[in-house]
């Protein structure tokens, strides 16, 4: 079930985008978390950085902004500043400033408000099933995980029906800017130049941008839409409201944070089970209890969004390496999940672990996720849906990985599924 | 170190000595009290390290800073007069003894 690779010796090259297409290169990472866990990485086409590798030191330094900022950018790559001021969300700032904005924004996303919309998730996640379901044969990843996130993301924005295929293909486009089958754009290869001042570098986000700009016109004059960008909307108790370059970024977030996270946290819940039966069974004779570790454990297995970027504001030394001011450090969370210090077998899937200190959400600082009651909601709904509908799930061919470093996971996922006899 | 007690419904207390300094949101993550996870490292993102101080404790506490304030709207469990977020209070010797509620989702 581990996905490693014999091509990976423990010398991946993790800055090279194809490394990924053969799974996770956790060799790689087993031994850098061992033998250099602030290891430089040579970038290839930009500036090198560090690798932070461990569970115990990204848990120490996410939450010091002042050492470890945001605010010069959180991709592996260097943009200029011109690009950064241009494409920049409260992703990219710090506190204090970034506490005002997510408070502004983080209503709309708490647990209770997320809670509510679960009958709607629900009904979502059964009509994506069962149109996949009336064949026997097909790929979950473009049936189902595919189908899900911005569905689900345009329903509890209160975004209109027949704009939502197009938002996924959109969002394809913008997060998988590194990967030809989504993009004609491709980062690391072609001229991206043109677009430069876009989020992702991408056509696609220049595209998400003055969709964005109607779709907060038509509120603005039309007033409620019911979904929680009117939470965002309003205006706070200081009378302040969101401006359009602020809601036109944050709306780009949304859609590139929200779309390929839960897609590929989907598709390896999916492969899990068919590779592994005795999750399926544990799954069906669970009780709420196992719902509730559940679905943290298969984001922990997928960690889909591998690593975020943070820049040192001033010199520093950590595992006997000088850090400069200036220099890319990389939170290596997809390697903190499988460290062996903080997790009991790391590399099994124990659908009843608890606690399960992972940071697939980018715990223990201040930008971790918005979206994450969200994502555990899907998570648990369409696995519950899906084990339900399900006597056997078996692979039926090859799987493919998305070629990202980033944000990546299983992008083929061929399977045949034996529906559950109706019992009812 | 201080004494710090979380009180859990349909469970036993949680009694410990806690180092002065530390913020009785790493307390609890290091006492395995459960319900309070601390996620976002005590950075006012998360809100999952709400706690009710015990009415007699309140005026010890002191109320919620103005983010904090905004933070306890999105709790999981509806806030009571007397949440804070623990992530927020520090140990001090004026909260020796003090006592803290677990809020108990559904
Ligand atoms: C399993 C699914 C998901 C995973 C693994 C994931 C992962 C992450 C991670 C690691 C971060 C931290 C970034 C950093 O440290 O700089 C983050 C931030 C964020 N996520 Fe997610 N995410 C998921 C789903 C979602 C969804 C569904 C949404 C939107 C509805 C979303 C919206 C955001 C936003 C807006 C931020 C920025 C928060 C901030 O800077 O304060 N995410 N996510
Ligand atoms: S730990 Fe996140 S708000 Fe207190």
């Amino acid at each position: 079930m581990t996905i490693w690779h014999p091509s990976d010796d423990g010398h991946a090259d993790l800055s090279d985008h194809d490394t990924f297409t053969r799974g996770v290169p956790h060799n790689t990472f087993a031994r850098l978390r061992r033998e250099d866990p602030m290891a430089w990485c040579e970038g290839g086409q930009f500036r090198g950085y560090w690798s932070m590798t461990r569970h115990e030191d990204i848990m120490q330094h996410n939450r010091n902004t002042e050492l470890l900022s945001s605010a010069r950018g959180i991709r592996m790559e260097d943009q200029t500043y011109e690009e950064y001021v241009a494409r920049r969300t409260f992703q990219e700032t710090d506190p204090p400033e970034h506490t005002r904005t997510r408070i502004r924004v983080g209503k709309a996303f708490s647990k209770p408000v997320i809670d509510r919309q679960s009958e709607v998730v629900r009904g979502l996640c059964c009509r994506i099933l069962d149109t996949a379901l009336e064949q026997e044969e097909f790929d979950a990843a473009a049936l189902i995980s595919r189908q899900l996130p911005m569905r689900m993301l345009g329903q509890i924005l209160g975004i209109p029906k027949q704009d939502l295929d197009w938002l996924v293909t959109k969002g394809d486009e913008l997060i998988a800017n590194t990967d030809p089958e989504y993009t004609d754009h491709i980062l690391d290869r072609d001229d991206t130049q043109a677009y430069r001042f876009m989020p992702f570098r991408s056509p696609a986000g220049a595209d998400l941008f003055r969709y964005a700009k109607r779709l907060m016109e038509e509120r603005r004059t039309r007033g409620e839409g019911g979904g929680v960008l009117d939470l965002i909307l309003e205006p706070d108790d200081g009378d302040n409201v969101i401006s359009d370059v602020e809601f036109r970024n944050f709306f780009c977030l949304l859609v590139a944070a929200g779309n390929d996270t839960t897609r590929y946290t989907i598709s390896a819940a999916i492969h899990a089970l068919a590779c592994r039966p005795e999750l399926l069974e544990q799954l069906k004779r669970g009780d709420d209890a196992i719902w509730r570790t559940a679905p943290d454990e298969f984001i922990r297995w997928a960690s889909p969004t591998m690593h975020f970027r943070r820049t040192a504001t001033r010199d520093f030394e950590l595992h006997g390496k000088r850090i400069r001011e200036g220099d890319k450090v990389v939170y290596w969370f997809v390697s903190a999940n499988r460290d062996e210090t903080r997790f009991d077998r790391p590399f099994d899937i124990d659908l009843s672990r608890s606690p399960n200190p992972h940071l697939a959400f980018g715990q223990g600082g201040p930008h971790i996720c918005l979206g994450m009651w969200l994502a555990r909601m899907e998570t648990r709904i369409l696995l519950q849906e899906l084990v339900r509908r399900t006597a056997r799930l078996e692979l039926a061919g090859d799987i493919e990985y998305l070629r990202s470093n980033f944000v990546g996971g299983i992008k083929r996922l061929p399977v045949r599924v034996i529906p559950e006899t109706p019992s009812t | 170190m201080v004494k710090i007690t979380w009180k859990i419904a349909g469970k036993d207390d949680i009694t410990a000595d806690i180092p002065i300094g530390n913020t009785l949101m790493e307390a609890a993550v290091d006492n395995n009290v459960p319900f309070i996870e601390g996620e976002c490292g005590g950075c006012l993102s998360c809100a999952t390290c709400h706690v009710f101080v015990d009415p007699d404790w309140y005026g010890t506490t002191g109320a919620p800073g103005d983010f904090e304030e905004d933070m306890l709207d999105m709790t999981e469990v509806e806030r009571s007069p007397t949440s804070r977020l623990s992530c927020q209070i520090t140990a001090s010797t004026e909260l020796d003894g003090l006592v803290l509620h677990v809020p108990i989702p559904d």
